[in-house]
């Protein structure tokens, strides 16, 4: 009995040494969303996982969709940074009460802001435009020039959660009545692309977007009033067969780290630090428009990130993890 | 060893930004001087687009289906295949996807008519001149490996979302196959032949259109089947643009892993595919046909 005490004891020696975290944390995939904000913060919890906790980060590339159903099922990759909850709601939840999956945290401390948005430019050119009402009233200033005579809508790309909600919100004002063409951008790149193109050259946009993100840093937009959030005709509104779409609008986002429940479990300490990874858009926003500035990738942006916002990530670690992920990135 | 023999000695990061802002910086100020006027240049054939889509979608199906079995029949003389055609769109149109398979066909219609426009004359200049032939080879070389998504955006920031830029990114991806096997199939034709037709004294028009072009069709045909299957595999990529059809419904299927979906969608490009390849051999092998009861 007492031999076995020992060992027990030398063996959690063993493994509380410095490879303590090794033996802890091990492999841990990490899913790199396809958006900037959650590419940058896949590689700042990579290089943090990595250097302060010792972990064997893999990223993955992933989307909203695709990547909750497969940390369902398959229990893979093991860590979803924003997680923008209004487009995964069923699934995750429903996963959550399984035991699936857990909810780390609020990764935007704000929440994200989602809606449809119009350049500042051109609302200082018809001040008239700040609500949804009064841009249904011009379709003429938005020209779609595949529909002559129609003004284009930009709406989501196929496949996106809010495709759907923009589809139904699109019937419930009554913007093909108003004579407008939802457009299917096909992707986000086209989506941002025809932002920057508009820009470049002072031309009307009319369309979803979301912020955090740097193309709202870089083209400044404002997102147009007249729309107001029910939440009890709100669950209709994702549904791709909602039979009558009534006027709503997107709520403040929740947007969320998810973990499997594999990884919560299996590593407590880095589990500790997924919890607090907590950042503000003001942060992420001027962290994004760096990244734009210097055309960095996201392994950069996450390095600046770690370099100059010390203050920021140094509360969400241990001041000894902190060290470490100090001295591994100076 | 020193470092420099260690690690690839590569320009420092600093550096390489700035050469990366300034080309960006450059493309931008470009797009944002010549974009209109570029713009507007496309603005014919937008309207032709447009135009030719909303015939297809607007004329009864069956009058569509009837206008594609003649065409079918004045290629090919072929019953068969008329039955084939009709069948295969039937199936379509009862699938749900007449809308999306229309735009795709005016599109692809479009591409594929620009390209052999484009591609018969660059290949014809290319087998009258080695010298030219180097000049073009690498270009085809770059136009058939360069990642598409590397022109696709900065066409976008160029024209904007829509049928233009899905028109232009589709007819460079698909432009090569004609260009390169007209080339070849003229190249290959019998240099005795050649002298018989010198001997006889035809002028070197003359002996491009009667000799060379015919003996070179079996080629240019299957360059254009190549051109016309690279065409329909860039629909998906191009509705990555926003451009309508069938591409969409795949890009859906794809992100939210709805497997019907897209192998209904699937099916219909493939479907098409089959269509226009077989319309368009059958009318080369005809072409041959009446040129060999001419010149026998």
């Amino acid at each position: 009995m007492r031999k076995l005490t020992i060992t027990a004891a030398v063996l959690t020696a063993w493994l509380a040494a410095p490879t303590q975290s090794h033996a802890a944390c091990g492999k841990v995939t990490i899913a790199e969303m396809n958006w900037e904000s959650a590419a940058v913060a896949a590689h700042v919890y990579k290089t943090i996982l990595d250097k302060g906790y010792g972990c064997d980060v893999e990223l993955v590339p992933g989307d909203t969709v695709p990547t909750t159903t497969s940390m369902t099922e398959k229990g893979e990759p093991d860590l979803a940074p924003e997680i923008w909850i209004n487009s995964a709601r069923e699934v995750v939840e429903r996963a959550v009460k399984e035991g699936r999956l857990k909810i780390a945290g609020k990764i935007l401390k704000d929440g994200g802001e989602e809606g449809w948005w119009i350049p500042d430019y051109f609302l200082k050119k018809h001040p008239e435009l700040t609500t949804l009402q009064a841009v249904l009233k011009r379709p003429d200033l938005f020209p779609d020039k595949e529909e002559p005579g129609k003004g284009r809508f930009y709406s989501c790309p196929s496949g996106w959660a809010c495709q759907i909600i923009n589809g139904n919100l699109f019937e419930a004002y009554g913007l093909e009545k108003a004579g407008f063409v939802s457009f299917d951008p096909g992707s986000g790149e086209g989506l941002s692309a025809a932002i920057a193109k508009a820009y470049e050259r002072k031309e009307p946009f009319f369309g979803y977007y979301w912020a955090p993100t740097s193309v709202l840093g870089k083209y400044p937009m404002v997102r147009l009033e007249g729309m107001t959030h029910d939440p009890a005709s709100w669950a209709c509104m994702a549904k791709p067969d909602c039979a009558n779409p009534k006027p709503n609008m997107y709520p403040a986002s929740n947007v969320l780290t998810v973990v499997t429940s594999k990884f919560a479990d299996s590593a407590p300490e880095a589990m500790s630090f997924v919890r607090k990874f907590s950042w503000e858009n003001k942060v992420v926003n001027a962290v994004l428009a760096w990244k734009d500035n210097q055309q960095a990738d996201a392994e950069e942006t996450a390095e600046y990130f770690i370099k100059n916002y010390e203050s920021v990530w140094t509360k969400w670690v241990p001041a000894e993890v902190a060290a470490k992920v100090t001295a591994a990135t100076s | 060893m020193p470092e420099w023999l260690l690690t690839f000695p590569e320009l420092n990061r600093e550096t390489l930004r700035a050469l990366r802002r300034s080309l960006d910086e450059g493309y931008r100020g470009f797009s944002r001087t010549f974009g209109e006027s570029i713009e507007n240049f496309f603005d014919p054939l937008l309207a032709f687009l447009v135009w030719f889509e909303r015939l297809l979608l607007a004329s009864p199906w069956w009058l569509v289906l009837i206008a594609l079995g003649a065409i079918a029949f004045g290629a090919s003389r072929s019953i068969r295949l008329v039955a084939g055609v009709v069948a295969a769109f039937a199936a379509i149109g009862v699938l749900g996807m007449w809308e999306d398979t229309m735009r795709t066909l005016a599109i692809i219609c479009v591409c594929t008519v620009i390209a052999v426009a484009i591609g018969l004359p660059i290949g014809i200049a290319m087998s009258r001149s080695d010298r030219t032939q180097g000049a073009i080879l690498p270009i085809l070389d770059v136009m058939q490996t360069m990642p598409i998504f590397v022109y696709l955006i900065p066409v976008v920031m160029l024209l904007g979302l829509g049928k233009v830029p899905g028109v232009i990114a589709v007819v460079v991806y698909a432009l090569p196959p004609v260009i390169r096997l007209t080339n070849l199939g003229i190249r290959l034709v019998d240099k005795d032949i050649l002298e018989a037709t010198d001997a006889f004294g035809a002028g070197s028009w003359q002996r491009l259109v009667s000799v060379q072009l015919p003996l070179a069709l079996p080629n240019i045909m299957a360059g254009v089947n190549q051109t016309i299957m690279l065409a329909l595999s860039m629909v998906v990529i191009a509705s990555m643009i926003g451009v309508k059809g069938l591409g969409q419904p795949v890009l859906q299927a794809v992100t939210n892993q709805y497997f019907a979906l897209g192998l209904f969608n699937g099916a219909a490009v493939v479907a098409l595919a089959i269509v226009f390849d077989r319309v368009s051999q059958n009318y080369g092998r005809r072409l041959q046909r009446h040129r060999q009861i001419v010149s026998s």
